[in-house]
């Protein structure tokens, strides 16, 4: 059968080092090492996706750039990714493109934002992904280089480099990778992915807008309530010190903070409403942090950090010991959307 | 042995987008500033006015200000765009 051709230019290299300057040279990397792409591991990609090379994956709505299989896959061998890891990339990415994630405003802004990936399902076994010890760290492979190949992939298909395109302030470190799997099976709770809409034997990601993560800690209750009072506080002092406005937060609750929590009977829901309640700030208070010349004259409006309880996505993951869990707020309010979608299924096709 | 590699860009893949025709002069022209609603907009944009104004002969600037400066202009600022012989539009934070 023949295959369809690689559209891609290609370059002759004298060798691994030489690939190194050739990428760095022309700003097609993170500044981290690269493997190089040949049309055999593209082609491996392609192939453990089903896609030809041609395959539209989505059209970034603002700059109207088409995202090729191909293409996306160059990337995706250059962050480290194995064949197996590509579906998990090229279904973030369709997510990414949804118009609602507002794709252009969050790679462009000051505000620095990163693309954050939460991977439930089945495929969270195939790949070999670690949802415990440092989930939020260096803790696998598999996380590591989905995570880094959606940064590659905005560097290269849209030009987010420091400077041109992305115009972020500071960022943060999750901007080289910020990809984390659910620990599903030692919780009672539902995946992110099922709360999210997608049936239970599916594998999914969720993508969302992310700033850094915010660490807490609290090990000296069991009670639900003081627990969840930790986060809270973290999320109203993220309105105040960040931005006030609402939108999609992410909780990472580790196992020593969850049991507690599940053992009284909470579900995902319980944790979402009491956060909905708690997670509030006066528009005065901005004045206790050095904000009091943009309170005007409504310091008694309320703000919440969640629109809705719908707005949390809690995720259960970390190591087994420790009281600490992370926030994870959104880049700005609700003017980006988490979105999350199937591994595997057509994200825009019609029914 | 040497290595065969894959250039990992959109290679200028991108749709049809071209510069609009370049104006020989703005004297007597309508300009519109299109603010992405940040604070700083509101200096740079005053000051700019007058520039056009007293120093190119610009007859007539209109401000608007998007709904969400992170996104792109309202359907409506963008259909205004063509009432207008330029518009510029730019960062202020």
């Amino acid at each position: 059968m023949n295959q369809v051709a690689l559209v891609s230019k290609s370059f002759e290299v004298d060798d691994f080092a030489a690939a190194q300057e050739l990428y760095h040279a022309n700003g097609w990397t993170d500044g981290l090492p690269v493997v190089p792409p040949t049309e055999t591991a593209v082609r491996a990609c392609l192939e453990w996706a089903l896609m030809p090379p041609d395959q539209l994956l989505g059209i970034e709505p603002v700059r109207e750039q088409p995202i090729t299989a191909e293409k996306l896959a160059v990337n995706a061998v250059m962050a480290g990714c194995l064949p197996m890891h590509f579906p998990i990339v090229a279904t973030a990415w369709q997510a990414m493109m949804k118009e609602e994630f507002l794709l252009h405003g969050i790679t462009s802004s000051t505000g620095g934002c990163a693309v954050l990936v939460v991977i439930n399902g089945p495929v969270r076994h195939e790949i070999g992904a670690n949802a415990t010890f440092n989930a939020l760290g260096n803790s696998d492979r598999a996380t590591a280089v989905i995570g880094r190949a959606l940064r590659l992939g905005l560097i290269n298909l849209l030009d987010v480099r420091s400077g041109g395109i992305d115009r972020s302030t500071l960022g943060h470190p999750g901007k080289f990778s910020y990809c984390l799997t659910e620990d599903e099976e030692d919780t009672t709770w539902q995946s992110l992915s099922v709360v999210r809409g997608i049936p239970s034997d599916a594998s999914a990601v969720t993508v969302m807008a992310a700033m850094a993560p915010r660490q807490i800690m609290n090990e000296w209750t069991t009670d639900p309530r003081e627990i969840l009072e930790t986060f809270a506080a973290e999320m109203r002092a993220n309105q105040l010190n960040y931005s006030i406005y609402g939108g999609n937060y992410v909780i990472v609750i580790p196992k020593q903070l969850r049991e507690p929590i599940e053992r009284a009977g909470w579900s995902k829901r319980d944790v979402a409403e009491f956060l909905f309640e708690r997670a509030r700030v006066r528009r005065g208070d901005w004045a206790s942090v050095g904000k009091g010349s943009v309170v005007r004259d409504r310091a008694d409006k309320i703000h919440t950090a969640l629109g809705s309880p719908d707005d949390l996505l809690v995720v259960a993951a970390g190591g087994p010991a420790g009281g600490f869990g992370a926030v994870i707020p959104p880049w700005m309010g609700s003017k980006t959307r988490a979105v999350t979608a199937a591994i595997g299924v057509c994200v825009d096709c019609e029914p | 042995m040497t290595i065969r590699v894959l250039d990992p860009t959109h290679e200028k893949s991108a749709a049809g987008l071209k510069l609009a025709p370049r104006h020989r002069s703005l004297a007597g022209q309508t300009i519109g500033f299109i603010s992405n609603g940040k604070e700083g907009t509101k200096g740079f944009f005053t000051e700019l006015e007058r520039g056009l104004r007293e120093q190119l002969g610009v007859a007539k600037v209109v401000w608007r200000t998007k709904s969400n400066y992170s996104a792109p202009a309202d359907t409506h600022i963008a259909d205004e765009i063509k009432r207008w012989q330029a518009v510029i539009t730019g960062v202020g934070d």
